[in-house]
């Protein structure tokens, strides 16, 4: 047996070494594994959550909201914790309108959960009920869920943008998410307590479009209407403000109630339609006088591959005829004196064959072969609108560059970008993509497009009393499938408004419309002149009126001082605040006398001077006194007439 | 001056404590409140907020021409065609 002093000594080493040991694992876990378990304690008192950011606006043009995001709550609630479960249970089902039944059975367990999400309206009589635990979650609103649908697109359930604007714009709406600390306790319930922001979330910009909401009301109504009306398997309707590119509706529509964005995406052969830019061509090259004619043929027209007909055949035609009464045959015969290169060049030059750029996903370029690939009839073909596949939209871009003298614009839909704050990031200026034709071959265009609205002309049934529009009817088969179906047509009209200083162009679209006529003169025409009356009826909607009311009345050759009205009609008068300088020095008009009107009722009287072509400001109220300049004196056209009214005895 | 003597140092720092704790937990109980009173404005916004988007749609529908034409066509009311607008120039605003 050892010593004493031996067994203490041995005692001592081991208490020593286990001293040794303790302090070893205490450095390990202290300053080896120290940061680890530090993490591993704070995660379990702690939790990090994300704070979504708000997502940026769409607005249209003047302001009104298109998409928003709202709060919106998720609704939890512990039945045991419920004061008056009678009463509560009944008030919540009334509020999350659930059928009492499923709330009963929902409330037995220990935690109901309704994921909504409700609105802060249907829960705001549920926030001091003890029991219910309101849950926000942000959600994208659309306050009118049909308005311009395939355009905005909509908001996937991950939160981003899942097609149309929503998708291209989402890097500029989404905002940067922002995250905090919250505590919790052993259960991992959130205590109530302030939570430790470590960064804020940054709101979404806010994306005003160039859309018109009033505008695409009136477009889709009256899609709505022609589809219903014409038993029509869809359609669209393009407005576009021809001196700045943008985008004032885009309207489509299918049978099914689908709303493909087929503006954008889906092309046809526009026919008719497109016999204005083989008239460029040959107007820009001179290959045709404005008094030379081609034999009409009697209505057929053979050539080596096809036979072209008319439908309404005259005996000879001008270049003006063809394009007024859609010759198909004189379109052909003229196309003739072009090269290949230069059709196409032509083509190409109004945007055809690529896309408008406009800021759209998965926007169609069309189709328009290289001359190396035309067959024998391409050229026939192509001068009448066929071997040619183009989008609503690049036609309306082709006939906004001859409403704004040979200048093609890109489109657009996004006129402003405005940071959460506020200030303008973006501003949209006009974009111009290319000269496609000079100034003096666009006016001549114009002039033939006056011609069609014209009596004898295809589409004299959208003609305006008052304003002149220069337009074109197009009337085509259908390619289903790759083969053009019997009986089958698209009816699709482009119209400028008014024709003099375009402020408005328009393409309508009808396809294989099968009630009554298919001829797009009888279907798309008198669409169109309803829109535009809409339009010019309508007080917000985006037309210059101090431009409008400058432009001559097309009415002249009516009678003037005589209100034609029915009885009862009063006519509908829009006031428009007059410019500071008006700019009639840049409009040269000829001098016309002035009506006497005294004695009239002021409305009666405006309306006179303005289908004069005059200006009216109104002093007083009643009947006219007398006017400035007087009745029988000398004034331009498109100056002002001050009426002096007094009250009536 | 009488020295102070050890018992009443223990109870001036009893005080101390008791005063600091006091002012710890007075504070919490007020970041508490405050944070409360944050959560009911913000719900309160959300929920004027809420109100306001649903109004405005419903002025929306309300104004749309989709409710109004059919009603003001019952009342024998039609829309004017262009012969029957005129546009008349104000003065501007000043």
């Amino acid at each position: 047996m050892a010593k004493p002093a031996v067994r203490l000594g041995v005692v001592q080493i081991g208490l020593l070494g286990a001293l040794a040991v303790l302090v070893l694992r205490a450095a390990q876990v202290q300053l080896l594994e120290g940061r680890r378990h530090a993490a591993e304690a704070q995660a379990q008192r702690t939790e990090h959550v994300v704070l979504d950011a708000r997502r940026g606006t769409l607005f249209d043009r003047h302001g009104t909201a298109l998409a928003l995001t709202q709060e919106t709550y998720h609704v939890g609630i512990a039945p045991n914790e419920l004061r008056d479960p009678g009463a509560d249970a009944a008030l919540i089902a009334r509020r999350l309108r659930l059928a009492p039944r499923d709330l009963d059975r929902a409330l037995r367990r220990r935690y109901a959960w309704f994921a909504g999400p409700y609105t802060a309206l249907d829960v705001e009589a549920l926030r001091a009920v003890r029991g219910v635990h309101l849950e926000p979650v942000l959600r994208r609103f659309y306050p009118s869920n049909e308005f311009a649908r395939a355009v905005i697109g909509r908001v996937g359930d991950d939160g981003l943008g899942a097609s149309g604007l929503e998708r291209l714009l989402d890097s500029l709406l989404a905002g940067t998410p922002g995250s905090a600390v919250v505590l919790k306790d052993r259960a991992g319930r959130e205590y109530e307590s302030p939570a430790r922001v470590i960064a804020q979330p940054i709101a979404g910009n806010d994306v005003v479009l160039t859309i018109d909401a009033e505008l695409q009301e009136i477009a889709q109504r009256a899609l709505d209407d022609a589809l219903d009306r014409m038993d029509a398997e869809g359609g669209d309707v393009v407005m576009l403000d021809p001196v700045t590119g943008e985008a004032l509706a885009i309207a489509s529509r299918r049978r099914d109630g689908g709303a493909r964005p087929s503006a954008f995406t889906e092309t046809f052969e526009p026919g008719s339609l497109a016999k204005i830019f083989a008239a460029a061509a040959l107007v820009s090259l001179n290959r045709v006088r404005a008094n030379e004619h081609v034999s009409g043929e009697g209505g057929k027209y053979q050539l080596p591959d096809r036979l072209v007909t008319d439908e309404h055949p005259l005996p000879s035609l001008t270049l003006a005829d063809a394009i007024r009464v859609s010759s198909n045959i004189a379109l052909v015969k003229f196309a003739a004196r072009l090269e290949p290169d230069e059709q196409y060049t032509m083509l190409r030059a109004f945007g055809f064959g690529a896309p408008t750029g406009i800021e759209f996903p998965a926007e169609s370029p069309g189709k328009l072969r290289l001359p190396k690939d035309w067959t024998r009839p391409s050229q026939a073909s192509l001068a009448i609108g066929y071997e040619l596949a183009v989008t609503p939209l690049q036609l309306a871009a082709a006939y906004a560059a001859i409403a704004n003298d040979g200048v093609l614009l890109q489109p657009t839909l996004i006129r402003e970008v405005r940071d959460p704050a506020g200030a303008v990031r973006y501003r949209h200026r006009p974009e111009p993509v290319r000269r496609a034709v000079t100034p003096e071959v666009a006016a001549k265009l114009r002039d033939l497009l006056r011609g069609v609205v014209a009596a004898g002309g295809t589409g004299a049934r959208a003609a305006l009393a008052n304003f002149q529009i220069a337009a074109k009817t197009g009337t085509a088969r259908r390619v289903v499938g790759g083969r053009y179906a019997p009986g089958q047509y698209t009816a699709s009209f482009a119209a400028l408004f008014p024709a003099d200083d375009p402020q408005l162009v328009v393409v309508m679209k009808i396809d294989n419309p099968q009630k009554g006529s298919y001829f797009a003169a009888e279907t798309a025409a008198p669409v169109t002149r309803s829109m535009l009356e809409q339009a010019l009826a309508a007080r917000t909607v985006a037309l210059d009126r101090a431009r409008l009311s400058n432009v001559a009345p097309t009415a002249e050759r009516a009678p003037l001082d005589e209100i034609n009205e029915p009885d009862g009609v009063v006519p509908y008068v829009v006031t428009i605040p007059a410019p500071a300088s008006l700019p009639d020095s840049e409009r040269v008009q000829p001098a016309r006398a002035v009506p006497d009107v005294t004695g009239r009722p002021l409305r009666e009287a405006a309306r006179t001077l303005h289908r004069r072509g005059f200006r009216v400001v109104v002093k007083g109220w009643g009947v006219v006194h007398h006017s400035w300049p007087a009745a029988g004196d000398s004034a331009a056209a498109g100056s002002t007439v001050t009426l002096f009214a007094e009250p009536r005895h | 001056m009488a020295r102070v003597k050890g018992r009443h140092w223990l109870a001036i720092w009893l005080v101390a404590l008791l005063a600091a704790l006091w002012a710890v937990i007075a504070r919490q109980t007020a970041s508490l409140n405050a944070a409360r009173a944050l959560t009911d404005l913000r719900a309160e916004r959300a929920g004027l907020e809420g109100k306001r988007d649903e109004l405005e749609r419903r002025i929306r529908t309300a104004s749309s021409r989709a409710v109004l034409l059919p009603r003001a066509q019952k009342l024998g009311l039609r829309l004017p065609a262009d012969t029957e607008i005129i546009l008349v120039p104000t003065a501007p605003p000043r």
